[in-house]
């Protein structure tokens, strides 16, 4: 019996809003790729080819990307998120024996998954500088003592990466709907769990870690050339253009890069590093974009300077916007978070020229009209927002 | 309607033949059979749906074989009425898709000269004039007798102690699937594609002499070469991939679909006919009829063209065609009226452009010129990405007609429609699923919007829909207005606003419900109306797509409430290969 593997991809991921407004944390594009879909790539590099999905928020949308790939991969459904082990038990009908649990919003190295894979009942662990938003783990000689979720103050250093190699007698004992409590509560009851080192992994909190993500899976992406390419376009380093895309002449692009199908960028347009640009996205003259996320169907308008962001799918951006990267604290409901980027811009924005942008967030389908000039700083936007 | 396949191999012909029926149940689900070659013939079949039968019965034994799944033309459903039919000597079965036009004459003929019939359809009598062409050779046989038949046809024939299964084509669709050391047939390619990727369509007049691993085909008894076309779907394109209904996953499917469609025709690749076209005629049938009204809303504005509209089952009896060129719109390429209009227009010496979803269809090969519209299979019986992709090619067509003055607002599409699938339909729902009757209204390029809208909840939820441009209403379906009967109304800023918010409240005034399509914050629409479907703000093109999309879910999720069969309603078939 070959081990077979569930990915997690039911929540929403509620502190990435506004980006999972419109889709659940696992389709999030990250070098031009839905973050399940490279954890998916991981597990087949691993020779994991069983694999099940568990969706539930939005769902339609993860089915439909899921169906693209053209994987046989069994789909099942969360019909309400009431945490992780509830999902993984929505799962137990199709599960034969030992499984790999995997969260579907994490990215997660083919070598980590080998590793965990060769050791029955264990955890894949990882050490983190912000360990509080995940769960700590207390480890003595290899094997965990505990785990504990989100805990106020950290004790340890050392996180759970939320890649679980389970038993089928072990998930049959799982009662507490988070999947973190309920293996505590298994090794309070005295099994024996394994910690595994990760050799690479990365997870998103908050909307900007995505950037870091991004530039981390970004020197993996497969290069290559299709579409238009000007002969006097500059193209250095790990650059990849999809089908029907047209790069302009006078256009710099500097690796690692990746660009999608029927794009139109330029002429004289600089895209630097750590820069994914979805589909059918249009960048005019003079623009640059550098270490930044911009999603399917964005209008960037000419004489932009976008640092360090992220655009939502269907974005249209005026003339000399500027997001500049600035680090402080953004108000998000109660608290205040320590951020930073230049702006987080949901779906469907629509700004005006001369708009600047500096560790912003902005709701989907705000509408910026009106006077240009304004400067927003440290702020966050509602949705669908007419600021005029 | 019906959907035949056909096996010649190494395998048990009779799990390949049930699997096959399976996908080909959207043509036709109202009764089912198999038969296969083991020296003699054995046969199972039966009314109902092939969906409900889990194993292959152990009666059916051989390497060769012929399955059926039928929409019923002539007979009702009933186990005898199911195919394959047998001769008297039980010697001979054929499956047969379409209709023989002569089989009352034939079938007097034959029992005056001492065959007994077994059922009602007119397939039968094709059984029996085989055996009395035969005399040692089916192949022969089968050649003596098709000349005898009018009508429409794809037959597969097999007989008793013979391994070759015999295919014949005449105006139904019919392809082979070319496997190593096996040959399969199906009335389209989707059943063959689980095994193979090669693919021959035959023509009208071919007959297929098929052993396990070989296959030749004639016209009369002249060998003749079929191109072999390499299929690039693959087979897991047509599961359903977690959904729960193959049309919720074609309405999620849409904003890709748009793009393709919008894309899938260009200034270097419109038809040179409808360039230089000083009038137009659309023909086409159901959804596809409302793509070409929407059409026609759109040109004649934008470009001056005059175009006139007629159904392809309508068309026959106009006069000759005196538009510069026709347009034959049908997703499946199949549509026996609208095939019928594209070959009137060539016979006629008039320009025909067909616009399909299916390469190598019968009407690709009819028309002067083919549109393909790219919108992947589609399996669900009422259509919507089908539906989605035809607009999105003569939006096309229009915006290149008319100077790409609209190309900006089309890159839009995609993105809108992606939108508009997160809506929250439930309290529209609540209020259709609970109607015995609904009415849609709407003014200009929103009436066939409406109307596409009533045709899908008809179809898919059983609820009485009926479509009236909104000025219409007070010429008598007025009358029928009542605290029960909802009304689905789009009222969105343009020049039929005002007049919509009238109409509007004289409805409310009759005590009727209103659901309203509007702009989301519209207050006046808000303050008449009992369910706003929010629209969102755009270009009055994107929202026809926008609004079909949400009347799509509307009419899906009100069936789903009521439990439908959504992907194969009642009495229906996908494509209509019959007048």
């Amino acid at each position: 019996m070959s081990l077979q593997a569930v990915i997690l991809a039911a929540g929403e991921g509620t502190r990435l809003r506004p980006l999972t407004q419109n889709r659940p944390k696992a389709l999030i594009p990250v070098a031009n790729k839905p973050i399940i879909e490279h954890t998916i790539h991981s597990l087949l590099e691993a020779g994991i080819r069983d694999i099940i999905v568990v969706v539930g928020y939005r769902k339609e949308q993860v089915m439909r990307h899921l169906a693209r790939l053209n994987l046989p991969i069994t789909i099942v459904r969360q019909a309400e998120q009431l945490g992780t082990a509830h999902a993984l038990l929505c799962a137990k009908d199709r599960i034969a024996g030992d499984v790999l649990v995997l969260p579907g919003d994490n990215y997660i190295d083919p070598a980590s998954i080998r590793d965990i894979a060769g050791v029955k009942n264990s955890i894949l662990y990882t050490t983190h500088r912000q360990p509080s938003n995940f769960g700590v783990v207390t480890i003595e000689r290899d094997t965990i003592t505990s785990i504990t979720e989100k805990p106020t103050f950290a004790s340890r250093m050392t996180v759970s990466c939320g890649v679980y190699h389970l038993s089928s007698d072990l998930i049959e004992r799982i009662i507490k709907p988070g999947l973190s409590e309920a293996i505590d509560a298994e090794i309070c009851r005295g099994t024996m769990l394994t910690a595994v080192m990760a050799h690479s992994w990365q997870d998103a909190i908050y909307p900007w870690d995505l950037l870091a993500m991004n530039e981390r899976l970004l020197p993996y992406i497969t290069p290559e050339k299709s579409g238009t390419i000007s002969s006097s376009a500059v193209i250095q380093g790990h650059v990849s253009v999809g089908q029907g895309t047209k790069i302009g002449p006078g256009t710099m692009i500097v690796g690692p890069v990746a660009i999608g199908d029927d794009c139109s960028i330029g002429p004289h347009v600089v895209i630097e590093p750590g820069s994914s640009i979805g589909s059918r996205v249009k960048i005019e003259p003079f623009s640059v974009v550098r270490k930044s996320i911009v999603m399917d169907d964005v209008v960037i308008a000419s004489h932009c300077s976008i640092s360090g962001s992220v655009i939502g799918e269907g974005c249209t951006i005026g003339e000399f916007t500027s997001a500049i990267v600035k680090t402080g604290f953004i108000p998000l409901g109660d608290t205040a978070i320590r951020s930073s980027c230049g702006v987080i811009m949901g779906n469907g924005v629509f700004c005006k020229p001369s708009i600047t942008f500096e560790n912003t967030i902005v709701g989907n389908e705000v509408h910026i009209e009106g006077r240009s000039n304004i400067r927003f700083t440290c702020t966050e936007i509602p949705d669908k927002t007419r600021v005029m | 309607m019906c959907g035949i396949v056909g096996y010649a191999g190494y395998r048990d012909a009779a799990p390949v033949l049930l699997q096959g029926l399976r996908r080909l149940e959207y043509r036709g689900y109202d009764s089912y059979g198999i038969a296969t070659l083991n020296k003699k013939i054995c046969i199972h079949k039966k009314a109902g749906r092939v969906s409900e039968l889990l194993d292959s019965p152990d009666i059916l034994q051989g390497k060769v074989g012929i399955g059926h799944t039928r929409w019923a033309t002539h007979g009702i459903p009933s186990d005898i009425n199911a195919h394959p039919h047998l001769d008297c000597t039980e010697q001979i079965a054929i499956v047969h898709n379409g209709i023989i036009e002569n089989y009352a004459q034939l079938k007097r003929d034959l029992i005056g000269r001492g065959h007994v019939f077994r059922s009602e359809t007119d397939t039968e009598v094709i059984a029996h004039l085989l055996e009395e062409a035969f005399s040692g050779d089916l192949l022969d046989a089968v050649r003596k007798t098709l000349p005898l038949l009018t009508g429409s046809y794809a037959l597969l024939i097999v007989s008793a102690g013979d391994n070759r299964l015999i295919a014949a084509r005449n105006q139904s669709p019919l392809a082979l699937g070319i496997g190593d050391d096996e040959i399969f047939a199906a009335s389209d390619i989707t059943p063959l594609l689980e095994y193979t990727s090669r693919v021959v369509y035959l023509d009208d007049g071919d007959i297929a002499e098929i052993r396990p691993g070989s296959y030749s085909v004639y016209i009369g008894s002249q060998p003749v070469q079929r191109e072999v076309h390499e299929i690039t779907w693959a087979p897991d394109t047509v599961q359903k991939g977690g959904f729960e209904h193959f049309m919720l996953k074609e309405i999620f499917e849409q904003p890709d679909v748009i793009h393709q469609a919008i894309h899938a025709v260009s200034e270097l690749t419109l038809p040179a006919s409808l360039r230089d076209a000083s009038s137009v005629t659309v023909v086409a049938c159901g959804s596809s009829y409302h793509a070409g009204m929407i059409f026609r809303y759109l040109l004649e504005p934008a470009c001056g063209i005059p175009v006139r509209l007629e159904f392809g089952s309508e068309y026959k009896y106009t006069p000759v065609p005196f538009s510069d060129v026709i347009i034959g719109i049908s997703q499946s390429g199949e549509t026996a009226d609208t095939l019928a209009a594209i070959r009137k227009g060539v016979c006629n010496n008039v320009k025909t452009v067909a616009i399909t979803n299916v390469l190598s269809s019968s009407i690709t090969r009819s028309a002067h010129d083919t549109i393909l519209m790219h919108a992947g299979p589609e399996i669900s019986v009422a259509a919507s990405k089908s539906f989605i992709a035809q607009v999105g090619v003569l939006m096309q067509v229009v915006n290149l007609l008319s100077g790409s003055c609209c190309t900006d607002i089309l890159d839009h599409a995609r993105y809108a429609i992606e939108q508009v699938l997160l809506t929250d339909l439930t309290k529209a729902v609540d209020l259709c699923s609970g109607a015995e009757h609904l009415f849609y209204v709407g003014r200009g390029v929103f009436y066939p919007v409406m109307m596409e809208g009533a045709l899908k909840m008809k179809e898919i939820s059983y609820i009485h829909a009926e479509a009236y441009a909104a000025g219409e209403l007070k010429h008598g379906p007025f009358a029928l207005l009542s605290p029960v009967t909802p009304v689905i109304a789009i009222c969105v800023p343009g020049i039929a606003y005002d007049v919509m918010l009238g109409n509007m409240k004289e409805i409310k005034a009759r005590g009727t419900p209103i659901i309203a399509l509007g702009i989301e914050d519209d207050g006046d629409v808000r303050d008449i109306v009992d369910v706003v479907v929010p629209l969102p703000k755009a270009h009055p093109w994107i929202q026809v797509l926008t609004s079909t999309v949400l009347l799509q879910m509307l009419a899906y999720h009100t069936a789903n409430r009521l439990g439908r069969e959504i992907d194969m309603p009642r009495n229906l078939a996908k494509s209509v290969t019959v007048e």
